[in-house]
């Protein structure tokens, strides 16, 4: 597919805003993104045949997708898109493999987005266990009614999101189970009172969940769900406030056949690591996150990392984080002078700025902490693509395991086709705090092409 | 203060160190995980007929560089020396269940080799002809016979040597279930620990400096695969071990679609008993480089295509690689080194490490404890490479 000037892996926030800024200054990019149409998990486009009455009905994020898309079909000839094509691998940096080729990319920018970061515990695999994320394609995309009666629980302000998404639809939400303290009202403001619209959505979705008399407990999680094959009731409860460690003794069970969790997300960073980028783990970001500069560069030349995939901290910084990398893959191919460039960066570096102040106070409330991993008891299944359970893992810690690509080795964990996406950071969490070691110490489960599903005929280069 | 240190935790310092604490020295096995062992990226094939005779990894580096000849077959006492070892893992297999609680999934599977031209068939023919002793362990196939022995596999063959005897494990399994038989007969286990280099004292190997602190042992084995030399060195050992990569696949798990092990002129196929299929391998230099390439994936599905048709709509779950620990001339190096008392080798066993493993650790437990090796090791010996160098040790 010979060489291009800039290819842009991810078609979500991040890499739609980079499109749009590279193709103004005048370098072509081509934007790969494995779904068949652009907005990412976030802004995912309804599928083809699907009709609008109601706008309104599909909440505001459906909106700000339809208003990237219409920024992006401004520049939309400037740009080659690749839609429906998975990137398997990166190799010497910038050589991508990807279904149906390779191609060769003068300069790279990875905007991979975010997945679910699972949380194990006893009956999450159980039919009628849901992420927030899965939830939500299903609820927003397909529209289609996963249950009857459901419980939310996890942390982070995407659980009002997705609670009152599935109330509209018609599901029955007996509660929303936070993790999480509130944040102080008063000690936050000076972090977010320039975000006066974020605010206000916070305050909408408050306003909902009263409206809609679902419960908000702050200090509390999912402990269980149970069932004969698939989820009919679940038991929760509260949580130590400190390490969020399931304290059982004030346990409580819910007749409910759908239980969705958030946990926040993990960066997918399965490319950035391929590509050979130094990593760090940033708890605050998800995990282990590519090292960048102010303006999206990575330490791999021309490859630069934009928005989820770098850190998650939601779609409204991907799409300025993908903005700068736009910017910056022009500046940085002769196509914008360096005060142009940075004239042109001002403006979402300042709206990062701003946002980087709720950034804060979401991350005081909605930190992963480290009393979770005990949700799970040794009959848990921790691995689920290899169904390794919890008690295999303190077999293998017995048996010498200390950091994961040991524990994989061992137990199968994280061989199985999704390669640890799920339940390497839970696993890395079982880790630190059964054996008192680090995140970095624990390490990863390698990303290993293909990074995406594809078949042997599919390499092989079938009819050749 | 320990009889043995046995430096790598691979499957073969494994079995080093199962063997010695089995003959009840004291051990103490140290190993600090590296990216590319060699045991990791094993397909578990035990294949001493086919990799004697160069089939397997060696057909598809004579195919990959026309105009050189086929590798030439290892040499006859290295045949015994395989299938020595080989012959051991039926009982080891229940031995190490026994005392690890640890299955390592010993399958009687034989090794197909199958014909798809003139040439591989010219291949066979001066195979057999050049080994006629070992007509008794090769049965020849005609295309219907493999159709009805493996359906699944292509129609367009022309045929198939059977290789009786060449069986598989799982390799990883292999290594944890010597490691914890190890460990419960008595040896000390140190993972992610890094073995910093030898300790010399009084003219002998005495030991080893880890970043958890200097450990002193009656003797030291090097057990350090593709990572061996940088043991070695500190000793004053040049040792001509360097990294072989190899790259393989691996499917989605499946129902049985495969029984016996297969190997072609451009791949080798094993189902594993988790449902896998391992396809493989390339043999390349490509120093300490642990990544795959393109190339590489694409060959090898291509070759796992044509073998098994039903391969084209399975998903390849990854590919990786590793170093095989490779010698100029293909055998391990096994055993004492002249004027470097307390130091044994236990390295370079390039594609054969698993199934070379149960018998190097029985022979380093012997020379460990001071008895004759009950199978020569003269051939295996670091004395071998006439132009190979040691220092003479520091002066007491």
């Amino acid at each position: 597919m010979g060489v291009r000037p800039l290819v842009i892996v991810g078609g979500g926030p991040a890499g739609v805003a980079a499109a749009i800024e590279a193709a103004r200054a005048g370098l072509r990019p081509t934007l790969i993104d494995e779904a068949g149409g652009l907005g990412g998990q976030i802004y995912r486009p309804l599928p083809e045949g699907f009709t609008v009455r109601d706008a309104r009905a599909l909440g505001k994020d459906f909106r700000r997708g339809e208003e990237l898309r219409a920024r992006f079909a401004t520049v939309a000839s400037s740009v080659d898109l690749l839609l429906g094509v998975a990137v398997l691998g990166i190799w010497e940096g910038r050589r991508l493999l990807c279904e149906g080729g390779e191609i060769e990319a003068e300069r790279l920018i990875l905007a991979t987005g975010a997945s679910d970061r699972p949380v194990p515990f006893p009956g999450w695999t159980l039919p009628g266990v849901l992420t927030a994320g899965g939830a939500q394609a299903i609820v927003k995309t397909m529209r289609v009614v996963p249950g009857r009666r459901a419980l939310v629980a996890g942390t982070g302000p995407l659980l009002p999101v997705v609670a009152l998404q599935l109330h509209r639809a018609g599901v029955e939400v007996v509660a929303v189970l936070e993790a999480g303290r509130p944040p102080p009202l008063l000690a936050s403001l000076p972090h977010v009172w320039r975000e006066w619209g974020l605010l206000r959505d916070a305050w909408d979705l408050w306003r909902g969940l009263r409206r809609a008399r679902i419960p908000l407990l702050f200090g509390h999680t999912v402990f269980e769900a149970a069932g004969a094959g698939e989820v009919e009731r679940a038991v929760y409860g509260p949580v130590d406030p400190a390490d969020w460690r399931p304290r059982r003794d004030g346990a409580k069970s819910v007749d409910v056949d759908l239980v969705v969790t958030g946990f926040g997300f993990v960066p997918n960073t399965e490319l950035s690591l391929l590509a050979g980028c130094d990593h760090e783990h940033a708890h605050e970001l998800g995990g282990f996150v590519p090292v960048r500069d102010a303006c999206m560069r990575t330490s791999v030349r021309h490859v630069l990392a934009a928005g989820d995939g770098s850190g998650v901290a939601g779609a409204l910084v991907a799409i300025e984080e993908g903005s700068i990398a736009g910017i910056t893959a022009a500046e940085d191919a002769g196509m914008l002078d360096a005060a142009e460039a940075a004239r042109r960066r001002a403006r979402p570096l300042r709206r990062l700025r701003s946002l980087s102040g709720v950034r804060r106070v979401l991350d005081a409330m909605s930190r992963i902490r480290p009393g979770l991993v005990e949700l799970a008891t040794p009959e848990t299944v921790v691995c689920r693509c290899e169904e390794v359970l919890l008690s295999e893992v303190f077999t293998a810690f017995g048996r010498g395991a200390k950091d994961l690509q040991a524990l994989k080795l061992m137990t199968r964990l994280g061989m199985g086709p999704c390669q640890g996406r799920n339940c390497g950071p839970s696993a890395s969490a079982i880790c630190c705090k059964e054996l008192g070691i680090t995140p970095e110490s624990a390490g990863r489960i390698e990303p290993r092409p293909p990074v995406k599903p594809v078949t042997f005929g599919a390499l092989a280069g079938d009819g050749e | 203060m320990t009889d043995v240190i046995v430096v790598g935790a691979g499957v073969v310092g494994s079995a080093v160190a199962y063997y010695c604490a089995k003959r009840g020295l004291s051990v103490t096995l140290i190993d600090q995980p590296k990216r590319g062992r060699a045991t990791s990226a094993s397909a578990g094939g035990l294949w001493p007929l086919g990799e004697s005779l160069g089939i397997g990894c060696g057909v598809i580096l004579a195919r990959n560089s026309p105009g050189t000849p086929s590798p030439p077959p290892l040499p006859r006492e290295f045949l015994e020396f395989a299938l020595a070892s080989n012959a051991m893992f039926p009982p080891l297999a229940d031995e190490l269940r026994e005392k690890s609680g640890i299955d390592i999934e010993f399958e009687r599977s034989s090794l197909l080799y199958l014909m798809y031209d003139e040439t591989d068939e010219a291949y066979a023919e001066r195979l057999l002809s050049g080994h006629p002793d070992l007509r008794g362990h090769i049965e020849q196939l005609s295309a219907a016979e493999v159709a009805a022995a493996e359906p699944a596999l292509t129609r367009r063959l022309r045929g198939a040597l059977r290789f009786v005897g060449d069986d598989q494990v799982n390799p990883y399994r292999t290594a944890d279930a010597l490691r914890g038989a190890a460990r419960a007969c008595g040896a000390r286990v140190m993972t992610h620990t890094e073995v910093l280099g030898l300790v010399v004292e009084g003219g002998r190997v005495a030991g080893v400096e880890t970043r958890a602190g200097r450990i002193g042992g009656g003797v030291v084995v090097n057990a350090a695969g593709a990572w061996a030399p940088e043991i070695a060195r500190t000793a004053g050992i040049d040792l001509p071990v360097h990294p072989v990569r190899g790259q393989i696949l691996a499917s989605e798990a499946l129902p049985e679609l495969l029984h016996a092990c297969i190997s072609t002129s451009d791949c080798y196929l094993a189902q594993k008993a988790h449902g896998e299929i391992i396809a493989g391998s390339t043999t390349e230099k490509a120093g300490f480089d642990a990544s795959v390439t393109p190339d590489a994936m694409r060959g090898i599905a291509r070759g796992a295509v044509r073998a098994l048709p039903a391969l084209a709509d399975v998903t390849v779950k990854r590919a990786w690689s590793g170093f095989r620990p490779g010698t100029p001339d293909e055998l391990p190096i096994l055993g004492p080194v002249d004027g470097v008392p307390g130091y044994l080798n236990a390295c370079g066993h390039f594609r054969t490490g698993i199934l070379t493993a149960p018998l190097t650790g029985l022979l380093l437990a012997e020379i460990a404890a001071g008895v004759p090796p009950s199978h020569p090791v003269g051939p295996y010996l670091f004395a071998r490479f006439a132009e190979a160098s040691t220092r003479p040790l520091n002066p007491p």
